[in-house]
């Protein structure tokens, strides 16, 4: 959930998606969703010689389950607040799992 | 009321219109890359929550490397989402502009867990 | 058009079922439900590699391994008819009083037998290996 709101603060900025069959698509992200789907907005595949199968494709929906890497640029993300996110993510999740002490 | 009946007979002249302009305009022409590499371009009839969806019209183009790709007329086809890796908007002319006899390209390889 | 109104529609229509392992099921569809898992009757069971073959008289399939159905073309045009008539029957029930409400039943007479065949046979034409 945590990087799913993330990836709400990215909207707008562009991206590179590498996808689980090595295509490589740089884009505008536009909007993503619980399953960390993805639109991206005005693609380019990053070799398009060996991949000219998504020329004429201006904007894509990119399922989630198939990104492998989304590269995202450093100075977006304010990894000081990432970081305190996600202790106060996990110390939440030890409170409420009675096996683990606080 | 009558306003209300206004926006519907709208709503359905738009219906109308789509219906007859769709097939010209390729309004909704779609390319779907599938999990084992297949790329099927068609009309976006339907869709779901699970991603799973219905192309009317659709073909499958098939990559070669020593052949120019070649299109195979599949008809209604109803996809699974969980098969789907990506989604595009065909942008028309730009389609239309590409000549796919003279593409010549390796098929896209299967997604690899 | 939800891809499960279209499915629930071709009851009784051939189709072309094709598996994540790639094993083809020719059939004329008996049930399905809201996970995809469906029953077909008279199916002809094709092997990956499509050379081999097999005639069951009824089979059942588990939706999660579904990679796509291929369906009479014309199922289309009878399910969005069926759902204009549908929401017209909703408007003039809301409106004025309901008639006509005898002529249901989808599509028209004899549908042609489309999508009960696999693409190119035995050699399933994905194009690959064509000779040189």
């Amino acid at each position: 959930m945590l990087i799913f709101s993330v990836f709400k603060t990215l909207t707008d900025q562009t991206v590179i998606v590498e996808l689980k069959n090595d295509l490589l698509i740089t884009g505008v992200l536009k909007s993503v969703d619980q399953f960390l789907n993805i639109r991206l907005d005005n693609i380019q595949i990053s070799d398009e010689v060996r991949h000219p199968h998504m020329i004429a494709v201006k904007n894509c929906f990119i399922r989630g389950s198939v990104v492998r890497y989304v590269q995202i640029p450093a100075d977006a993300v304010d990894t000081q607040l990432l970081e305190d996110a996600t202790r106060r993510g996990s110390r939440f999740c030890y409170k409420r799992c009675p096996k683990f002490p606080d | 009321m009558s306003s209300l009946q206004g926006y519907v007979d709208r709503e359905r002249l738009m219906e109308t219109l789509y219906v007859i302009l769709s097939p010209v305009l390729y309004i909704d022409r779609v390319l779907v890359i599938l999990q084992d590499g297949r790329v099927i371009v068609g009309t976006l009839a339907g869709y779901d929550q699970k991603s799973n969806v219905v192309l009317s019209d659709s073909k499958e183009r098939v990559y070669s490397t020593d052949e120019p790709v070649e299109e195979i007329p599949l008809g209604l086809y109803l996809v699974k989402g969980d098969q789907i890796v990506l989604i595009g908007e065909i942008d028309s002319e730009k389609d239309a502009s590409t000549d796919l006899s003279d593409v010549r390209a390796e098929p896209l390889p299967a997604i690899r867990y | 058009m939800l891809p499960l109104s279209l499915l629930n529609a071709a009851q009784n229509k051939p189709m072309l079922v094709e598996l994540k392992n790639g094993e083809t099921f020719n059939g004329h569809l008996v049930n399905c439900d809201n996970f995809m898992n469906i029953t077909l009757r008279e199916v002809y069971q094709t092997n990956p590699d499509g050379d081999r073959f097999w005639k069951l008289k009824e089979c059942y399939i588990r939706g999660s391994t579904i990679k796509y159905l291929r369906i009479p073309d014309s199922l289309l045009d009878s399910v969005k008819d069926e759902q204009t008539r549908a929401r017209e029957a909703g408007r003039s029930a809301r409106g004025s009083h309901v008639s006509g409400a005898g002529n249901r039943g989808r599509g028209g007479p004899a549908h042609r037998a489309r999508g009960g065949q696999t693409r190119g046979g035995p050699t399933r034409g994905r194009g690959r290996g064509r000779g040189a």
